[in-house]
């Protein structure tokens, strides 16, 4: 038995493997994790005078979008178009497992880039309340990020513009009601529902909470709603593109 | 025990039935062709027997394994070249090694020893660092094949392994699938190459329009089907159509004294022709027979003859 949850864990490494290698160490990959979210944080942060204590917790988040879910929307389309989907799932790998190790690549990549956002804070005094939940918040954002990801490329085509456009439009909006560029309690009260629906609310707020001591909703609620909006959407994209696998295989 | 076992599986897409009702059984150690015309549902059997599809009805079983309910140790088990998948075209041959490898669960040892005695034996190796999309179309070929050869598989499905590639390639991977066969490996191979599947199957199995419509060795197929057998007999003169009403319902051409005759059944014709040469006082200068092709089975069968 453990020796078969060995292999597992070895061939969802492999995949993880291969899309780091494929996808993730890229320039222009890396660039575009590094640059968006920080561009974006200027023109809101520091274009406004605030210091990095004020903005941290919304870096976090931003490096979180623009890079655990940037690549994982167009694996499926891409490998479906490029022949090599079938390709893998004819070896002892099934399409859940392949999927896991696609998050797990993607969670790591969106890892590298927050980490030394965290530790540039510590550098410069400016800590967390709670590292540890901090971190937690951080990996349970980074992998639900990468689910989210995973689950627009469900969509059964061979044309990555495609899912990446489904991302976008869903995607960019949630940067402006989530309350990462301007704080919750100073969004338009009209939006607030929607807000509560975006699952980069909570992180968001949780790291305010952590930074600077003040957030929209009780921390334990931030944690609880991100665990189950990370749940519903590593469930949802497995789910999904089993359904949708066979789909794609035939219209390759 | 038999290597592969399809059991009543069936196909639907829509409306279409891609597959319906198919049986069979392959030895361990056997080379089984699957032919049939574009879309008769060759590639659609492979993917449910490689775990691709699930079938609507019936079951496959590799080694004893069902193929959906233990997918993993079934998949353990064999190798396959997909029609049409590519190798990770910006990975190097090396590296595609690397993940299928590791996709079995092989130690890093076992993989570096399975590719480097692949790509050798391939003749890949001295070009195992170049990314997989600057290959030649038979050098990727080549590359699916050792990729499909890596875990040592006991089933090893081969979905057209040599469209597209030069004489030699493909001769080198013909070679190759006698090689395993020696080695007790069971090989499943589609291929358009009838004549191929010909020299190189212990038995074949004909799909049309979903459904198999012949199974057998290629011998058998050729008297199953009745192929056609050409028998050509020349005479020391010049002969009439009419006289030769007697060889019906052969078809028959008089080109002066030479007589061809298309039957399935020459021996017959042979004799009839020879009695009717000593009835008539001729004498017969020459006697050729040219067997039938697979080809002539597989286009016989392929128009529901």
């Amino acid at each position: 038995m453990r020796t078969e949850q060995a292999h597992m864990l070895k061939r969802v490494w492999a995949i993880c493997w291969k899309d780091i290698k494929l996808y993730y160490a890229k320039g222009p990959i890396v660039v575009t994790g590094v640059l968006f979210p920080i561009f974006l944080w200027i023109a809101f942060y520091a274009g406004r005078g605030l210091d990095l204590r004020e903005g941290l917790g919304s870096l976090i988040t931003l490096t979180l979008l623009f890079t655990a879910s940037s690549v994982t929307p167009i694996i499926a389309p891409w490998e479906t178009r490029q022949r090599t989907l079938e390709m893998v799932l004819s070896r002892p790998i099934t399409v859940r497992l392949m999927l896991i190790g696609d998050i797990l690549a993607s969670t790591i990549f969106g890892l590298i880039f927050v980490i030394p956002l965290i530790v540039l804070g510590i550098i410069l005094n400016i800590m967390p309340a709670n590292m540890f939940l901090t971190m937690v918040i951080v990996l349970l954002t980074a992998v639900g990020l990468s689910s989210l990801g995973i689950m627009f490329s469900a969509l059964p085509t061979d044309t990555p513009a495609d899912a990446v456009l489904l991302s976008s439009s869903i995607k960019l909006p949630l940067i402006f009601v989530s309350g990462v560029l301007v704080p919750i309690t100073q969004l338009p009260t009209w939006i607030l529902p929607i807000t509560l629906l975006s699952p980069i609310t909570y992180p968001t707020d949780f790291l305010r909470l952590q930074y600077l001591g003040n957030g929209f909703l009780p921390s334990y609620l931030d944690l609880t709603v991100t665990t189950l909006f990370t749940l519903a959407f590593t469930i949802l994209a497995l789910k999904l593109h089993e359904k949708t696998m066979l789909v794609r295989l035939q219209r390759r | 025990m038999d290597a592969i076992e399809a059991v009543d599986i069936q196909k639907k897409f829509g409306n279409i039935t891609a597959v319906n009702s198919v049986s069979f059984k392959v030895k361990e150690g056997e080379i089984f062709g699957f032919l049939g015309p574009n879309g008769a549902g060759k590639t659609t059997t492979i993917r449910m027997l490689t775990g691709l599809l699930k079938p609507d009805r019936g079951y496959a079983m590799i080694m004893g394994y069902n193929v959906i309910d233990e997918p993993i140790k079934a998949k353990m088990l064999v190798g396959v070249v997909p029609e049409d998948a590519n190798p990770y075209p910006d990975l190097s041959s090396w590296d595609n090694l690397v993940l299928v490898g590791r996709l079995y669960g092989l130690s890093g040892r076992d993989i570096k020893d399975r590719a480097s005695k692949m790509l050798k034996l391939l003749g890949l190796y001295d070009i195992m660092d170049r990314k997989a999309k600057n290959l030649s179309k038979g050098q990727r070929q080549k590359l699916l094949v050792a990729m499909a050869l890596i875990n040592n598989p006991k089933v090893l499905f081969l979905d057209e392994p040599t469209g597209g590639l030069d004489v030699l390639s493909a001769r080198m991977i013909r070679e190759l699938i006698l090689e395993l066969k020696r080695n007790g490996v069971t090989v499943f191979l589609t291929t358009h190459n009838v004549e191929e599947a010909g020299a190189l199957c212990d038995r074949i199995a004909i799909i049309k329009n979903g459904r198999i419509v012949e199974l057998g060795s290629p011998d058998e197929l050729k008297i199953k089907v009745g192929a056609y057998t050409y028998v050509t007999i020349t005479f020391n003169r010049a002969l009439e159509s009419r006289e030769l009403v007697f060889l019906e319902p052969c078809e028959y051409k008089v080109q002066a004294s030479k007589l061809l005759i298309v039957c399935s059944k020459p021996v017959e014709a042979i004799v009839k022709a020879v009695e009717f040469a000593k009835e008539a006082g001729l004498e017969i200068l020459d006697i050729r027979i040219s067997s039938p092709t697979l080809e002539d089975v597989f286009v016989k069968v392929a128009k529901g003859e």
